[in-house]
């Protein structure tokens, strides 16, 4: 009977010993840092999502390195005698993950935001020197290259919208800096050209003035012909009687300097003769007397001083004809009327009337703003 | 005595099995990284990020979890099983989603090709058509040249495609496609504008 009490007892103690051990034995145990790693890798999924490794990439990059770090020293201390375990590298390294992973999300939210603003800025304003260029530029006799470069500029410009607005920020960016340049590049070459242009605008001004005094004093017909609105003005005793549309030499920028630059001639010229019928192949046409005195003053002048080479003749010719209407600066130096507004032109002038050809009647400024 | 002895050793060998009974999933855990990189492979991370990116941290908290049960006495690796054949079809679906997705995207590139090509086909019949009036001639000049870029630009896009970057293909196509329907339009209206009508001798 003391033997069974005895071995009751016996078992009592282990039962109640057992789990107490159990219990000692995990209570000892170290500790790895699970709450300190489940942070860090929320941290890190946030700033993944928060685009951090496109727009924090080095702070992404080192999060990264700090996590999996890690993950490398719990694996390898999860390999050791249970008691002999360590977990402080990995507690550290998952402090240095959440801490990186938190600059790199807080950064990334805020560069993004920053380009978006500022890639917006820029689409607007390139869009807006888009349209400054076609209205500008779009009959203006620019090169075939920077034509070109306008159109990749302008499709560069409709991608660089089109990763915008799927938010591929970066991407968007760089299609945008291709674009500025060649549309920048392209104005920037323009208007330089187009201020050149310009430059005689006071001496057009003063012919243009006395050419209009002349129709007021000699009680008589003048023709002047605005190379920039493409437009032949024909006045009246000093009053404007008509306006038509005029079409130029293929390269009607600046004043024609030699023969067969396909440029239209600026001065102040008169009408030497008057071709109808089968005399001329342009409808009807009116000879003007260029080269005068002043063209070819300036023309010997280049030629002396060398920026035309000693074998450059001096052009001719240059005419006011039909065959226009076409819409397009074709001719070689000429100035092209629809044939109905020639009609016009034709019956009025006479050997002797004054036809002076200027740049523009109005300055760049009132050019630019119209 | 001899029971002692014996107690003693079960209680040994309690803890030992308890100690040892989970063991880690090791053939799910290998074929959940397989699908996961063959989604990366299917370019889930270009056709579906949010998904592939939600696998991926999915499968960064079963390993976190592996090794919490790892550093435990008594392992218990029941739930992480579950949570690996989630991952698993997770990643299997993003596979297949992003390989449904970019084939999506290709028939897109391939629909915007065909249409742009058409558009460009009619705005150079439009050209013909157009007005040729006030510096209407050279402005179609300009549209040409513009019209030439845009077929460059849709050569471009075709050797995007043929390279398999449909995404980048479709962003080209889709501009250039904006950039014809645009001439398109301007040169509708302009043949609209002057139909019937002859240019006037405008007298002051």
């Amino acid at each position: 009977m003391r033997k069974i009490w005895r071995d009751v007892l016996i078992f009592s103690a282990v039962a109640v010993s057992f789990p107490l051990f159990i219990l000692i034995l995990i209570h000892f145990t170290p500790k790895p840092p699970i709450v300190e790693m489940e942070h860090a890798r929320r941290v890190l999924s946030k700033a993944e999502k928060s685009r951090a490794d496109t727009y924090s990439k080095k702070l992404f990059t080192e999060a990264k390195i700090f996590y999996d770090s890690a993950m490398v020293n719990w694996k390898k201390e999860n390999k050791r005698f249970i008691y002999f375990r360590n977990y402080d590298r990995v507690a550290k390294f998952a402090e240095l993950c959440t801490k990186k992973a938190s600059q790199a999300s807080e950064s990334s939210i805020s560069t993004s935001s920053n380009l978006k603003t500022k890639l917006k800025q820029k689409i607007e304003t390139l869009n807006d020197l888009v349209d400054q260029i076609d209205a500008l530029f779009n009959t203006y006799p620019l090169t075939t290259e920077i034509r070109n470069r306008i159109s990749n500029g302008k499709i560069l410009l409709g991608e660089a919208e089109i990763v915008y607005n799927k938010g591929q920020y970066l991407q968007a960016n760089r299609k945008l800096t291709d674009a500025e340049y060649l549309l920048t590049e392209s104005y920037e070459y323009a208007s330089t050209n187009l201020k050149n242009y310009f430059k005689s605008y006071s001496i057009w001004r003063k012919w243009v003035n006395k050419t209009i005094n002349e129709s007021r004093n000699n009680k008589d017909y003048s023709i002047i012909i605005d190379k920039f609105s493409r437009k032949c003005f024909i006045y009246l005793e000093g009053t404007k009687k008509y306006e038509f549309e005029a079409e130029l030499g293929k390269n009607w920028v600046g004043d024609k300097r030699t023969r067969g630059d396909m440029a239209t001639p600026e001065g102040m010229y008169k009408i030497t003769k008057k071709f109808d019928g089968s005399k001329t192949k342009y409808y009807k046409a009116l000879l003007l007397d260029y080269p005068n005195d002043e063209d070819l003053e300036k023309f010997h002048a280049e030629i002396q001083h060398g920026s035309l080479p000693a074998s450059a003749k001096i052009g001719g010719l240059i005419e006011i004809h039909g065959n226009g209407g076409k819409g397009i600066d074709w001719t070689e130096g000429c100035i092209a009327l629809a044939d109905n507004q020639m009609d016009v032109v034709f019956r009025i002038a006479k050997v002797g009337t004054p036809v002076t050809i200027i740049g523009s009647m109005v300055d760049l400024k009132d050019v630019v703003e119209k | 005595m001899k029971n002692k002895v014996l107690m003693g050793l079960a209680a040994i060998a309690m803890v030992a099995f308890l100690s040892s009974c989970g063991k880690v999933p090791q053939a799910k855990v290998d074929a959940t990284n397989a699908a996961i990189t063959a989604a990366q492979t299917a370019e889930a991370a270009v056709y579906v990020p949010a998904e592939f990116a939600a696998v991926q941290d999915s499968m960064k908290a079963i390993n976190a979890a592996i090794e919490v049960q790892k550093s435990k006495l008594f392992k218990k690796f029941g739930p992480i099983s579950i949570k690996l054949d989630e991952t698993l079809a997770a990643a299997n679906k993003a596979g297949a989603d992003a390989a449904v997705k970019k084939e999506e995207v290709k028939k897109g590139v391939e629909a915007s090709m065909v249409a742009v090509k058409a558009v460009m086909e009619e705005n150079k019949t439009l050209i013909t058509k157009a007005p040729k009036g006030k510096e209407g001639a050279a402005v179609l000049e300009q549209i040409k040249t513009e019209m030439a870029t845009i077929e460059s630009s849709v050569a471009e896009a075709q050797g995007l495609y043929d390279k398999g970057s449909y995404m980048d293909a479709s962003n080209k196509v889709k501009a250039a496609s904006d950039r014809a329907t645009a001439i398109n339009t301007e040169l509708k209206d302009a043949i609209a504008k002057v139909h019937g009508k002859k240019a006037p001798a405008v007298k002051k």
